[in-house]
């Protein structure tokens, strides 16, 4: 089951089209990664969701129910935690997710129990100061707890990491793989690291349009290598291999690049048998989310 | 907890936590103090002043001071912690569109005429409150030094101020949910102010203004009667009701 669909989502601002048709959904218990260049309009995708914005046209349905803007019913199935959250600074995390969770409607014992479960999960059980003195990753961490204190069926999450230490988004990963558990996670991100290591679905925003989207695996497939690298053990060999290929390319003295397919790869292997060529490495390019990444977007 | 209660108590913590409630109660306590002590000292300052007014052809001879000079004192000194009760309360909105503080609160599902409501009663209230202290304590000392009974209408003049408040905050309450910044709703709150009074100065429409409630004097001196105030009473209670209607509708379509 999806737990969010988009269909034909279109939002201009002041003339100029951010969003030109998008159409996603996420399934459900998945890490999504929403990925797109500064300014493609992830955040405004997001804010479209939440019911926050009013989009020029499209549909978009969370758990089966349309979001309406302005109304936001549909916000009881969501945890979001903004680029920057922003808190009240003069309560203590656990008086904020405190207020949060009467205002979500939860009953006392249970704001109580899931706040101290939750502070915990993000290192944050012991802090009795006022949020007014955080770090901008401690607010991140109490940003991600407040965010998943009414157990939504969806957590989004606009570039959570983006602005963190390694040590920082190294935590934040964590906690939104152990987060999979409980719920679906969709996060908006520029850092293909980061969705390498944690997603398991993901959709590039190009243009206003999602360019490409899939499981990690699928859209690696989608280019099945990236090329090879072949470093032979004296220089001199290197030099031979060269202007045989027209598509090598040299990387280092002895090391030489090739972005062809299958084909100029099993010439190249038997050249190197035929001339005996002794060889130090050949590895394959295995496509990266990099790779198309910039493939996608220039 | 219910939503509605959880953000009037969020809205009753800020206003603890940052000083605003500090501020209120000394700024009521001390203008309920000072109109008594206005009064008491009156003769005394009259004194000092009597050789120099005596240079300029003015005799003090006896002067007579009773509960109602307190009382013109309290209508004279009540406009200015109105004007700080604005100042203090004008960016009760507008702080919380700049910081995003709201965005996360309502992505809780929290309904947005529930943040209108909650807000609106926490001012009301405090006005309410803080205007009842200073009332109090004027009373409190007027009755210790004079008599009360001397005032004709007391509670019904100290009413219609009340009320004229309460419009005041209404209005701001409404500006809050237009503009984006404070400055732009206090300088907004000043020029309406000075739109009814405007409007008060041409004869046929001077009962209709909601200033007209300032006017408390007239009735605890017995220069005019209730009547004289029943057309600004209900304009201004229509015009409360319909400025808090309206933010409604206007945070709901506002973009965040």
């Amino acid at each position: 089951m999806d737990v969010l669909s988009i269909h034909n989502l279109r939002k201009s601002f002041g003339g100029k089209e951010m969003l030109c048709g998008i159409d996603m959904s996420v399934p459900e218990h998945s890490i999504f990664g929403f990925i797109g260049k500064n300014g493609a309009g992830k955040t405004t995708t997001m804010k479209a969701i939440l019911g926050l914005l009013k989009v020029d046209c499209g549909a978009i349905h969370v758990m089966g129910e349309k979001v309406r803007f302005g109304q936001t019913a549909t916000n009881r199935y969501i945890g979001y935690l903004p680029d920057v959250p922003e808190f009240y600074s003069y309560m203590t995390p656990y008086e904020y997710l405190t207020f949060c969770g009467n205002i979500c409607g939860m009953d006392e014992a249970d704001i109580k129990t899931r706040s101290k479960e939750l502070l915990d999960l993000v290192g944050l059980r012991q802090e009795r100061h006022r949020i007014k003195g955080f770090s901008r990753g401690m607010k991140q961490r109490l940003g991600i707890a407040q965010a998943l204190l009414n157990r939504p069926k969806l957590l989004i999450c606009d570039e959570p990491t983006s602005a963190l230490d390694p040590v920082g988004r190294k935590e934040i990963l964590d906690i939104l793989l152990a987060a999979r558990e409980q719920t679906t996670v969709l996060f908006s991100t520029h850092i293909l690291s980061d969705v390498e290591r944690i997603c398991t679905e993901a959709a590039f925003l190009h243009d206003g349009r999602i360019a490409m989207q899939g499981t990690i695996a699928q859209l690696r497939s989608r280019r099945t290598s990236d090329g090879f690298i072949v470093e032979t053990e004296r220089k001199e060999d290197a030099d031979t291999l060269m202007p045989a290929f027209g598509d090598l390319r040299r990387t280092g003295q002895n090391a030489l690049m090739c972005h062809g397919g299958e084909d100029c790869f099993f010439a190249v292997m038997c050249y190197i048998a035929e001339h005996r060529i002794p060889v130090q490495r050949i590895e394959r390019m295995e496509p990266t989310l990099e790779s198309l990444f910039l493939e996608v977007t220039t | 907890m219910t939503p509605l209660l959880a953000f009037i108590t969020k809205e009753w913590l800020e206003a603890a936590r940052t000083g605003k409630i500090i501020i209120l109660t000394l700024l009521f306590v001390m203008f309920g103090i000072m109109n008594p002590a206005i009064a008491k000292l009156m003769p005394w300052m009259m004194e000092i002043l009597s050789n120099t007014m005596a240079e300029n052809g003015l005799m003090v001879t006896d002067i007579q001071v009773d509960a109602m000079t307190s009382w013109t004192q309290f209508f004279k000194n009540i406009p200015m912690a109105l004007i700080a009760f604005v100042l203090i309360f004008s960016d009760i909105f507008t702080k919380e569109y700049k910081s995003g503080t709201l965005l996360l609160v309502l992505t809780k599902g929290l309904s947005r005429y529930k943040v209108v409501l909650a807000k609106t009663m926490l001012l009301l209230s405090l006005w309410t409150v803080g205007y009842g202290l200073c009332f109090a304590i004027t009373y409190g000392y007027n009755a210790y030094f004079w008599d009360n009974d001397i005032a004709n209408n007391l509670f019904v003049s100290a009413a219609l101020w009340w009320l004229f408040g309460v419009w005041v905050i209404c209005l701001m309450i409404l500006l809050s949910s237009l503009l984006q910044n404070n400055t732009g709703v206090i300088l907004c709150v000043g020029g309406t102010m000075l739109a009814a009074y405007a409007l008060s100065i041409i004869p046929k429409a001077k009962a209709y203004s909601p200033t007209v409630l300032m006017n408390a004097n007239s009735l605890l001196t017995g220069a005019e009667g209730i009547d004289a105030y029943a057309h600004a009473i209900a304009i201004a209670a229509l015009l409360c009701i319909a400025c808090v209607a309206a933010s409604i509708p206007i945070v709901n379509k506002r973009q965040l």
